[in-house]
């Protein structure tokens, strides 16, 4: 189990927060602008896929979009009320997408990586992100771009310790590597 | 547990079925059908597209282009099947239903039996052919008697 990359959207489509935990073969030839064309993507898929799979959702069910696989990987996706999505891409493992991620006690509907994901939000990116003093909703740094000094002045995610805190989490994950 | 929805979509992202397998699917009226159907076709090529990491050729091990093979959603579970001529069979089902992957490659067994060998049908047009629609039922009925093999 591997986890691939880690992206988080605003209600809008922004990316607030974007990290590769693989290299590809490509990543060298991939500059910033194909990167961001990419999230794009992801978010335009997420947005559609959330729409169509709530019109096919029968009436007592939620709505919403929890994972998408496809034959080279798995995207994990979280969704919270105000709009802030959270997607993250692992390797396909059937038995952790089966038996071993149902976390113990939750009911069968909720996979460890659901719980993984809203952990992420309301325990990292709450803590670090929303309560730090500097936070202000609509003035924060979008599409970040890797080694390049912040000079907006705009508040900037890198600033906060939300980066650090997310990697140990993951790493303290079982599926992790 | 149950299934909801079965639809089938060609090549070119046109709806060529669309059925509902239960009475507690949601009603979907033609025209939305229509737009479930293109949308997905080109959503399953974007999933591949977007994903950080990529199968050699863009190919799955049954040799058709990779894309989305499963959606899970709060209230309903999607699976695909593509085969290598391009057609997709996507089935929706309550979460927890076993045996989709056997239920879509029955279903493929149907089609190829009945749909294709049929002399009157068009590849490509929706597919009106009362053995298909007879068999369909059938193999649904011996899924929930559970007779239904798995592999």
């Amino acid at each position: 189990m591997t986890v691939h990359a880690i992206h988080i959207f605003d209600r809008k489509g922004k990316t607030l927060f974007t990290k590769r935990y693989t290299s590809s073969k490509q990543s060298s030839t991939q500059d910033a602008e194909q990167l961001s064309e990419q999230r794009k993507l992801i978010f335009g898929m997420l947005f559609s896929l959330r729409e169509l799979v709530g019109s096919l959702t029968p009436g007592n069910g939620s709505p919403a979009l929890k994972s998408v696989r496809t034959g080279a990987g798995t995207l994990h996706c979280f969704e919270t009320i105000s709009g802030l999505r959270i997607a993250m891409y692992t390797n396909n493992n059937p038995i952790m997408n089966t038996i071993g991620a149902r976390a113990p006690g939750a009911d069968n509907t909720k996979t460890s990586f659901q719980t993984a994901l809203k952990y992420i939000y309301s325990d990292i990116w709450v803590e670090c992100v929303v309560r730090s003093p500097l936070y202000r909703p609509e003035d924060i740094q979008v599409d970040p771009v890797e080694g390049k000094e912040n000079k907006s002045g705009r508040f900037d995610i890198k600033s906060t310790n939300f980066e650090s805190k997310l990697d140990a989490y993951l790493a303290s994950m079982p599926w992790f590597r | 547990m149950g299934f909801l929805h079965l639809f089938i979509v060609n090549k070119s992202g046109g709806l060529i079925l669309h059925r509902s397998l239960s009475s507690a699917a949601p009603q979907i009226g033609t025209n939305e059908w229509l737009r479930i159907g293109s949308t997905f076709h080109s959503l399953h090529a974007i999933a591949a597209e977007a994903s950080p990491v990529k199968l050699p050729n863009n190919k799955n091990s049954n040799g058709a282009q990779d894309g989305i093979e499963q959606i899970e959603g709060g209230g309903v579970i999607l699976k695909c099947l593509q085969t290598r001529t391009g057609i997709k069979f996507v089935i929706t089902a309550e979460p927890g239903t076993s045996d989709l992957d056997t239920v879509l490659r029955e279903i493929y067994v149907l089609y190829s039996d009945c749909a294709l060998k049929d002399p009157f049908y068009e590849l490509e047009m929706p597919i009106r052919c009362e053995l298909f629609t007879n068999s369909v039922d059938s193999l649904m009925k011996r899924v929930v008697a559970g007779e239904v093999m798995m592999r």
